[in-house]
């Protein structure tokens, strides 16, 4: 049977001594609201420079990769329906031969 | 004596040391290379039934000992569901085989832009019940016993609990997050930090791997450190570095989460619906209560995933006179992977199931029950 080594034991003790203030500062309302800013910021500069190259792309009557994203959000919501319609009808079928 | 045994001991020392520094310089190039990942999910299986992103695996077991209770699991919608047959020898499908199940798995596969607008309906009003429908069909069994790890916990609960008339046999739940407020940095983003779920999404509509990965990172932040200290330890024990990387790989390997499913998800925990008894599923109140099948529980005292806090009031929550909750001193994967799984958890869980599953009807129990773990 091998011992902990020594510098395995000062990791540890250090580890305990740190990660309990670490993870009640990750799960403050505080960080959490920091978080949320940070996020919130790198968005509205993503969305800021991407209505740039909209405009451009528009500009020469072409479309931007905002239409396409909205074009592939349509089409996956209507690949949804009809998957969730095609399950629905084999419910439905499988209940009916069930009666029968 | 001494003087006899002094060399060859010296002798001894010294080849040991070298065949653990070659050891470790051998896994160490490995491990910076890249190479020779383990095998995971190596239980042989068929696909037996398919929709959209998500299929059933049906896991090849013994056949000959006749109709086995068939037994289907339903994982999270936030990482890959090999975790529940990790490698051989280490792996929760191999041992429900092994104790006689008819073993399926519903996994949810990665989802894209065509799954952007998912809602929890579709996996619990929709995916779920065709693939019980299904499991019937292939094992012939009149009743299903489900088992649910992590999130697919709470999809399998929203089942039970809106489907009342399930062909359930029974239900198994593992580490279910119940109360969103002890959720820690996942909840409080959108609770106090009024983070728009939006914000996160990609531009498939879905919340990428690489924001749940920074999230369940987040959770111990010390975690990250401590990984590395501990596979320096460990380095030169073969065995140790191969379930590491197979562990450690699965922990970074995240799927999309479908956007429609991460706004509902962020209106239960601004609401804590479970909790509080306001669930909504296709526009019905859905209430844990309704739940009366048997009922078993289990979470673990030192899960930084879902705290036990989080865990421990579904079991006052649930309807079932047949109910029961299993705590261990364990993490969230430990549950199922390593020592406690293989020793408390997981012998549990199956004497559980078997007690269940002994109407004929059910098929047949095939083997005695295990003697170790804590009888239910």
């Amino acid at each position: 049977m091998t011992s902990t080594p020594t510098w395995r034991n000062a990791y540890d003790l250090a580890e305990r001594a740190v990660a309990p203030h670490a993870e009640s500062l990750v799960r403050s309302a505080e960080f959490a609201k920091v978080t949320a800013a940070v996020v919130g910021a790198r968005r509205a500069v993503g969305r800021g420079l991407s209505g740039v190259s909209t405009m451009a792309w528009h500009l020469v009557n072409l479309p931007a990769q905002t239409d396409l994203q909205r074009l592939r959000g349509q089409i996956g919501a209507l690949d949804r329906d009809v998957r969730r319609l095609s399950l629905q009808l084999e419910q439905s079928g499988r209940g009916r031969s069930e009666q029968q | 004596m001494t003087s006899e045994q002094g060399p060859v001991g010296l002798a001894g020392l010294v080849r040991q040391k070298v065949e653990r520094a070659g050891s470790r310089a051998r896994n160490g190039l490995r491990m910076a290379t890249g190479n020779a990942r383990p095998a995971v999910g190596q239980t042989p299986k068929d696909v037996v039934w398919r929709h959209g992103r998500s299929e059933l695996w049906r896991y090849r077991g013994d056949e000959s000992l006749g109709p086995r209770p068939p037994l289907l699991l339903v994982f999270s919608l936030f990482s890959r569901s090999y975790i529940l047959d990790l490698t051989p020898g280490n792996s929760f499908v191999e041992r429900l085989l092994d104790a006689g199940f008819d073993v399926y798995l519903l996994d949810w596969g990665v989802p894209d832009e065509r799954d952007a607008a998912n809602r929890l309906e579709d996996y619990v009003d929709d995916y779920l019940p065709a693939a019980v429908e299904r499991v019937r069909e292939v094992s012939g069994g009149d009743r299903v016993n489900l088992v649910g790890y992590c999130f697919g916990s709470v999809l399998a609960l929203l089942y039970a609990a809106h489907h009342r008339d399930a062909p359930l046999r029974s239900l198994t739940v593992m580490t279910t997050p119940i109360d969103l407020d002890h959720l820690g940095p996942f909840g409080n983003l959108t609770k106090h930090g009024g983070l728009n779920v939006d914000s996160l999404l990609d531009a498939d509509g879905n919340v990428p791997p690489a924001v749940i990965y920074q999230g369940f990172k987040s959770l111990r932040p010390t975690a990250a450190v401590t990984q590395y200290v501990d596979l320096w330890q460990g380095l030169g024990n073969d065995q140790y570095v191969a379930s590491y990387r197979a562990l450690i790989g699965w922990a970074t390997d995240h799927v999309p989460l479908p956007g429609g499913v991460a706004r509902q998800l962020a209106e239960m925990v601004d609401d804590n619906a479970i909790v509080n008894d306001r669930l909504v599923i296709g526009g019905d109140r859905v209430h844990l209560s309704d739940i009366t099948v048997p009922f078993l529980t289990v979470l673990a005292d030192r899960d930084h995933i879902v705290p036990e806090a989080s865990a421990a009031p579904l079991i006052d929550l649930v309807g079932s006179p047949d109910k029961h909750e299993l705590r261990l001193d364990g993490g969230h994967v430990g549950l199922l992977v390593g020592r406690t799984a293989a020793r408390t958890t997981i012998p549990t869980i199956i004497d559980f199931l078997l007690r269940r599953s002994e109407d004929p009807a059910a098929g047949r129990r095939t083997t005695p029950p295990p003697t170790s773990g804590t009888e239910l």
